[in-house]
């Protein structure tokens, strides 16, 4: 029961945080900023908005907004928010998740190739490459984690006996994964500094591109699936940061959804002081991630101890 | 036993009749594919029946006085016999639409013939008992597949790459039997069993002469050389059995060899872990520079292998720490694999021989926007394309799992295991992505988007034999994915009759069946509630349809598409060391530009390597020795009684 409520709330308060982002990118810029709910509003606007098929496009391209949705949801499905059991769980299901994820990005980028725009397939060739390095990050993190506590899910990681976190005594390690794990949300979330969302030109796009022909619900869909992707990728990161205690249940979620704001305010901080690097600068940012968690798997080897 | 042996004279009955209904073309044609269909079906059949029944089946037979032939069937073999008889019948159903041109009678008939000799070939190497069974089959197998590839003997490419499968084929062949002589020289019979008693070191010795061949016919880097050849000249269904199925012989070559020798020596588990790392990584990169859909295809072989590879290495490794789920899962994914590449790399073949005969080219860039033209084959081709690129809910995820699952376990030992596992983990993480970004390529810019040639406008489905070898691998594909248990088990089943190997405990291995099917029918669940609220939420909306926005670009043409060219060049460039990049560009140089045209082309570090390496100084000293070979037979049977003098005085004194 409390899992599943916990999931509604995730669900229902992932759009209102990327406004916090804004907010403090507002802040920074000396401005007074969108409405806090303004992804809510813009939601519930292309909701209620038809849509324009380009002639190019075939079923595939509606294919696109379905599959990352779904996959999106079913992370949420598995992961323990405010380490609260999660709804599904088994040994191994993070290998699963991190693929179904890839599920997502494959039909996204076959959605950006139907258009057969050239704009698009030069989004989609990032996209693809920038993901395929920062999965090399994720599954070095799995397996510094599985160094660590011998599990191989979120639900083992996060709400058992041994919890992985910054205060457990091989916590110093950790430092190194949530650098690392923030730089792999900016790439996957395709934030600055690997790409900037709110740009113009369509040549310096990645995510944004893509989705340029989509319009109305399929829009809001996608939307909505990277809120829930970028909600999953900033709870990772809260969780290992602070050690919440899972028999405490729902109380933990207050702390929960404090930190998790700092995060996102942290993306917006991000955002407002560095400018986005060129593009031939971004697989050597994602590499550097990959570096880190290697270097603290390696670290667990014992030459150190 | 019974109606093994029945299917075998039905399918060497199924390859002569083409040659005595010749003069009937249609009517040939039925009674190859469906005499060929029938007898595979027999044997997969007899499978079903004997893998319930008793564990092993024998049968001899004498030939001339001397050789003892011996037939076998244990849980291993039953295993690999199932791709030949899964794949055979479709490949022998393709044909019948493939091959429709009467004037090439004679040809498809010869074609129709090796084809079927293939097939019983494969499955006499599967069921050998000894060493010279096994060999025999293997020259039989090797040489049959050869002439399938010369099918289009007139064209010079078709006889290159068939010289080169030659020499890859009988180079590899020799490595083996080099192997079996040691093994031979030892025991003094031809029984695979009794490599158990070799010294330690000839044991070494024996398993890596016999990967290297192994490893030749399977494609594994850097013995891959023929395979990117002789792919794109056969046959689009003579390539998916030579992909899907044949290859795999080399890998079921190693895991017997492996299994008879019984050695748990590390080096060897990391050997073979090790080649298969850089074939994975290495086959998807240069499949992604390749512009001609088969040999792209034909380099997710080397992928493929790869991972299978990485899978027996670990189990291999599990096998040295004494790790029953470590060597169940890896060898269990291994196999496993084995079977869901045959499954979806024949249907990627199938879609490509279609693609290619109706657009009349090969090179991806002129095609384009072929989905909507050929539906079956481009839904067929993504079902393909996904299970390929090991993402759920399909079946290549399934195996890949397992080998994940083999991997983990690996990263409880010290040192060296513990690399090794790390850099498998990371490198199968790697290669699944790289594998997606070559089929969102392949999907994107052959089937999706508009038509880039006249070619591509005007293809059109055609027949029904075409698209029906595409669909039921397809289905196969999801249903592996959703209903993932039974086939687990059946690849853990395989290794039933191994010597040497602990059974995983089988609740562990449902508990991953039952959990991966979680995994499965939980997305696909979602998928559908996703697709229904979409559903609703289109009700009673406008639809319009318009074109592309064009980014403020007014007269967009078909050719500012992306290519496949400029899709993959990021990768490329990243991977720079190992992929050797031509590229010839005349660019925009002066006030008035003249035309500009660019070509790149990418090549094969190891092909490069082999002929600047190797051929190339060893035909430089041969030459130097040409004044030998003169003509004169007197003096070449003096050179023969000399040899023989010299040997006797070296032997007698």
């Amino acid at each position: 029961m409390e899992s599943i409520l916990s999931l509604i709330l995730a669900l229902l308060s992932a759009p209102l945080f990327p406004g916090v982002i804004l907010k403090v990118k507002a802040f920074f810029a000396g401005k007074k900023g969108p409405p806090l709910l303004i992804k809510y509003y813009t939601l519930i606007k292309l909701l209620r908005k038809g849509s324009v098929y380009s002639s190019s496009t075939s079923f595939v391209f509606k294919l696109g907004p379905l599959v990352s949705l779904a996959g999106a949801l079913m992370v949420l499905l598995f992961f323990p928010i405010a380490a609260i059991k999660p709804v599904f769980s088994f040994h191994g299901d993070v290998i699963a998740l991190f693929y179904v994820m890839a599920t997502g990005r494959f039909f996204t980028i076959a959605a950006a190739l139907d258009t057969a725009s050239p704009f698009q397939g030069m989004g989609a060739a990032r996209e693809a490459f920038f993901g395929t390095l920062a999965e090399a990050s994720i599954f070095a993190i799995l397996i510094l984690f599985y160094r660590m506590n011998g599990g191989l899910a979120f639900s083992e990681y996060f709400t058992g006996t041994m919890v992985i976190s910054l205060t457990s005594p091989t916590g110093s390690l950790l430092l190194l994964v949530i650098v690392s794990l923030f730089m792999i949300l900016l790439t996957e979330n395709s934030r600055v500094p690997v790409d900037d969302p709110a740009t113009h030109l369509e040549l310096t796009m990645i995510h944004e591109v893509m989705i340029l022909d989509h319009s109305g619900p399929d829009l809001a869909l996608i939307e909505l699936g990277s809120f829930y992707k970028l909600f999953f990728y900033a709870a990772f990161i809260t969780l290992i940061i602070i050690p919440f205690n899972p028999a405490e249940g729902l109380f933990n979620l207050p702390l929960f959804y404090t930190v998790l704001t700092v995060i996102y305010a942290a993306i917006g901080l991000m955002e407002s002081i560095m400018a986005r690097y060129k593009m031939n600068r971004v697989p050597k940012f994602i590499l550097t991630s990959c570096t880190l968690v290697f270097f603290a798997a390696i670290l667990t080897m014992g030459f150190v101890q | 036993m019974n109606a093994f042996s029945l299917s075998f004279i039905i399918i060497f009955a199924a390859g002569i009749m083409p040659f005595l209904t010749l003069r009937w073309f249609s009517a040939s044609r039925y009674i190859y594919s469906g005499l060929t269909t029938i007898g595979c079906i027999a044997g997969l059949w007899s499978l079903i029946n004997s893998t319930a029944g008793s564990a092993q089946t024998e049968w001899s037979w004498i030939w001339l006085h001397s050789l003892t032939l011996t037939f076998s069937l244990d849980s291993l073999s039953s295993y690999f016999l199932l791709p030949v008889f899964l794949v055979c019948p479709l490949a022998a159903i393709y044909s019948f639409g493939y091959f429709d041109q009467q004037e090439k009678g004679l040809r498809n008939s010869v074609s129709f013939f090796f084809t079927n000799i293939l097939i019983l070939s494969m499955t006499l190497v599967i069921t050998a008992g000894n060493l010279i069974t096994f060999a025999l089959s293997w020259e039989l197998m090797s040489l049959s597949s050869y002439f399938l590839v010369m099918y289009d003997y007139s064209k010079e490419n078709t006889r290159k790459a068939g010289y080169l499968y030659f020499i890859f084929a009988q180079t590899g062949a020799l490595f083996i039997f080099a192997s079996f002589g040691i093994i031979f020289s030892h025991t003094g019979h031809l029984l695979f069993s009794g490599a158990a008693a070799l010294p330690d070191q000839a044991k070494q010795l024996v398993f890596f002469l016999a990967f290297i061949g192994f490893a030749s016919k399977a494609g594994v880097f850097p013995f891959h050389v023929w395979l990117p050849h002789a792919h794109p000249a056969a046959p689009s269904h003579i390539s998916a059995i030579m992909s899907g199925v044949m290859i795999k012989m080399g890998i079921y070559g190693i895991f017997r060899m492996y299994f008879a020798l019984g050695s748990t020596d590390l080096l060897q588990g990391q050997t073979i872990l090790f080649f298969g790392m850089i074939s994975a990584i290495l086959g998807v990169v240069y499949a992604l520079g390749k512009h001609n859909l088969k040999r792209l295809l034909a380099y997710h072989s080397v992928e493929n292998i790869g991972i299978i590879l990485m899978g027996m290495g670990l189990g291999m490794i599990g096998m040295g720490h004494q790790n029953a789920i470590m060597a169940g899962f890896g060898f269990g994914g291994a196999l496993l694999h084995v079977l869901n590449h045959s499954l979806f790399k024949s249907l990627l073949f199938f879609g490509a021989g279609n693609v290619i005969k109706e657009t009349g080219t090969a090179h991806i860039d002129e095609m384009g926007g072929l989905m909507k033209k050929m539906t079956i084959t481009g839904k067929s081709f993504l079902t393909g394309s996904v299970s390929i690129s090991g993402l759920p809910p399909f079946n290549g995820f399934i195996s890949e799992f397992l080998i994940y699952f083999a991997a983990f376990q690996g990263l409880q030992y010290g040192h060296s295991s513990l690399l090794s596992s790390i850099l498998a983990i990371i490198s199968l993480a790697v290669t699944g992505g790289l594998a997606s970004f070559c089929f969102t390529k392949v999907v994107g810019i052959v089937f999706l988007g508009e038509p880039r040639t006249n070619g591509a406008a005007v293809a059109m489905e055609k027949s029904r034999a075409m698209t029906l070898p595409m669909i039921i691998p397809a289905i196969c594909c999801l249903m592996i994915g959703i209903f993932p248990q039974i086939f687990i088990n059946a690849a853990f089943a395989a290794l039933a009759d191994l010597p040497g190997i602990t059974a995983v405990n089988p609740k562990l291995v449902d508990t991953v069946g039952a959990d991966l099917a979680l995994a499965s029918r939980l997305f696909l669940f979602l998928f559908t509630t996703v697709m229904l609220c979409r559903k609703l939420l289109y009700r009673k909306k406008e639809i319009t349809q318009s074109s592309t926005w064009g980014c403020g670009f007014t007269r967009p043409s078909t050719r500012i598409q992306y290519t496949g060219t400029s899709y993959a060049r990021s990768v490329i460039d990243f991977f720079r060391p190992f992929v050797l990049v031509h590229e010839t560009a005349v660019l925009l140089d002066k006030i008035f530009p003249g035309r500009i045209h660019y070509k790149n082309h990418t090549e094969d570090i190891a092909e490069v390597g082999l002929t600047k390496g190797f051929s190339e100084p060893l035909l430089a000293l041969l030459k130097k020795l040409r004044w030998i070979q003169h003509g004169n037979v007197q003096l070449y049977i003096g050179y023969i009684i000399s040899t023989v003098l010299v040997l006797l005085l070296i032997l007698f004194t």
